[in-house]
């Protein structure tokens, strides 16, 4: 059991060997500041992929330590995006992460059909929280990517967020799917996928997890609530894995942990063959920082 | 818990059950025969409604015993179906049968059976359960839907379930295992049939559906043979021991319960709940011993 995120960069390897995270459009001086603050505690090696002469503008004015750091230039958002995706597949970066671009720019050539660095059917985003009341780490999915997805795509998202848990040594995973109530209400589409994702689980449709459905918030992380209410399930009361039903759901789930449980989450996308770091402007610098480490301490082989 | 529909009448007669029958139309030599072999149980009386003459001269012609059977004379079968009905709205009678057509809409007794004032469902689901006994099965199986329900909507297959759980109950199996019948046993998004099953499981999961264990979607082999259901890798409660089928639509249910008699020398007993009564709805081509059973199960819907 993983207690907490600690325990998870406890797995990267600092070594000579570590990991190289490709930035795409370096030139921001918050993800600058995240990288070279990896970069010096040995989390990984940095290609910085950007404005050169904006790169070492910002360097210079915030004394940020570019020892680490490689920089390629690339004055266009959308090539360095394609060449930080180049660097990936040429095996010279292991992650890619975001820069000063937009998340339409900076993802393309990872979902590019030939080129790109997709290997399951969709991208998902996964946040992996430390909370003060839950006895180990939570995920929650997906608060960045899809909007609504359908019973197929929450199947992804739930084959991503398994993949994730087991990529950080959790083997069977415990999956709730989030409704608003516990009960299949034949007009609340979450409590009906939540039943379809249970069965599927069960009858090996996704694997290595236990997968129960609908179950509201209360449910899924309180053992006492469930019991309160008479569900006999092996997730409630200690799930792993949240999934949410619709993007909305995520992250206002997502933001409440943050803002009100004051936690740091660390968070990634999975679903292509390097983890992918897309944080964005309004997340603190431990929060940067904590999903580089994250994405170093994945080893999606 | 009874294995044999014979064993049946046995069952019902330890337990004291006394009801009264009331037949509309009843003016049909099959339906008489049947009505008469029950009436000797001593569990049912009965009320015939119909054509009187033809009902004493067919008893006459057959020498069965008519004192002490109520005949109420009506020469027009719709009238009878709404005369019956009033009965059994008026407690007089516990179980209505109806020995002419096999599908619910289409027999006389729908219409007043339905009716918003005067009929005898107040506002629940009816559905039809054919109870069978196998010769390749251990114990009884309920198939349902055959009857009333054409394309039941998940709600409709929630109270179909339970009526045959009620039914069930009825011979002292506390928690049946029910089987949602689909095409193959996984989830497919474009078979609502495995949809609805999965929605089903997971609503006898949660206490929506009470007193039952629900496995679903499961195809016809995983339903019925464990080892079936193994070598598919489904580990299911149900799966072998299944005491409820429940068919995606009334086609489906139609042809298992045919080729369970065409091919299966089955035994079977077929009654719809869900109204204040039973109702005995079989059709011409059934035997004189399937008239019989089904009166006798409609009888056992009154065990406590």
């Amino acid at each position: 059991m993983i207690t907490k995120l600690s325990d998870i960069f406890e797995r990267i390897d600092t070594t000579q060997d570590r990991k190289r995270i490709a930035v795409v459009a370096a030139h921001d001086e918050n993800v600058l500041d995240a990288v070279t603050l990896a970069t010096k505690k040995s989390i990984v090696d940095a290609v910085l992929v950007g404005d050169r002469e904006k790169i070492l503008e910002i360097a210079d004015a915030h004394q940020f330590d570019l020892t680490g750091c490689e920089i390629v230039d690339e004055k266009e958002n959308i090539d360095a995006a394609y060449t930080a995706v180049r660097l990936i597949r040429e095996g010279s970066a292991h992650i890619l992460m975001k820069g000063n671009v937009d998340t339409p720019t900076y993802l393309r050539p990872v979902l590019h059909g030939t080129e790109g660095l997709r290997t399951g059917d969709i991208l998902s985003s996964i946040a992996i929280f430390e909370l003060k009341g839950y006895h180990k780490v939570v995920s929650l999915t997906d608060g960045g990517l899809n909007i609504a997805p359908d019973l197929k795509t929450k199947v992804s998202i739930v084959r991503n967020g398994v993949f994730f848990m087991n990529c950080l040594g959790i083997k069977k995973p415990k999956v709730a799917v989030l409704g608003a109530l516990e009960f299949v209400n034949e007009h609340m589409t979450a409590t009906i996928d939540g039943a379809l994702l249970s069965k599927m689980a069960q009858r090996g449709q996704l694997k290595n997890c236990i997968v129960d459905g609908p179950l509201s918030f209360d449910n899924a992380i309180s053992a006492d609530s469930a019991r309160f209410k008479g569900i006999e399930s092996e997730v409630a009361g200690d799930a792993d894995v949240l999934i949410a039903p619709n993007i909305e759901t995520a992250n206002v789930l997502y933001k409440s942990f943050v803002y009100l449980a004051n936690a740091s989450p660390a968070a990634v996308i999975m679903g292509a063959s390097v983890p992918i770091v897309l944080t964005s402007r309004a997340d603190t610098e431990t929060v940067k920082l904590n999903s580089i480490a994250l994405a170093a301490s994945i080893n999606l082989q | 818990m009874i294995k044999r529909l014979s064993d049946l009448e046995q069952y019902l007669r330890e337990r004291n059950v006394k009801t009264r029958l009331v037949v509309v139309a009843a003016q049909d030599a099959n339906v008489i025969e049947a009505v008469v072999k029950a009436k000797k149980t001593g569990i049912v009386d009965v009320t015939l409604v119909g054509n009187k003459r033809i009902i004493e001269d067919v008893f006459a012609r057959h020498n069965y015993e008519l004192s002490g059977m109520e005949i109420i004379h009506e020469e027009n079968d719709t009238l009878a179906g709404v005369t019956a009905v009033k009965l059994i709205k008026e407690k007089k009678a516990h179980i209505l049968m109806n020995g002419q057509e096999s599908y619910f809409g289409a027999s006389l007794i729908s219409k007043p059976i339905l009716d918003k004032k005067d009929g005898i469902v107040k506002g629940k689901t009816m559905s039809h359960v054919a109870v069978f006994e196998l010769e390749h099965y251990h114990k009884l199986v309920a198939v349902t839907d055959v009857a009333v329900n054409i394309s039941p909507d998940l709600k409709a297959k929630a109270a179909i379930i339970s009526n045959a759980v009620f039914l069930m109950r009825r011979f002292g199996i506390e928690t049946p295992k029910v089987a949602v019948l689909a095409a193959i046993e996984v989830v497919n998004d474009k078979m609502p049939a495995t949809m609805d099953a999965a929605m089903l499981s997971k609503m006898a999961q949660r206490g929506q559906i009470k007193n039952c264990i629900i496995d679903g979607p499961l195809a016809f082999d995983n339903a019925i043979s464990e080892k079936s259901a193994l070598h598919k890798g489904i580990k299911s409660e149900v799966s072998g021991d299944v005491d409820i089928l429940l068919a995606p639509d009334i086609e489906t249910a139609g042809t298992l319960y045919q080729s369970f008699m065409f091919f299966a020398n089955a035994h079977v007993a077929s009654i719809t709940v869900g109204a204040s009564a039973p109702v005995v709805l079989t059709t011409k081509l059934d035997t004189l011993e399937t008239r019989f059973n089904s009166i006798l199960l409609s009888a056992s819907t009154y065990l406590k």
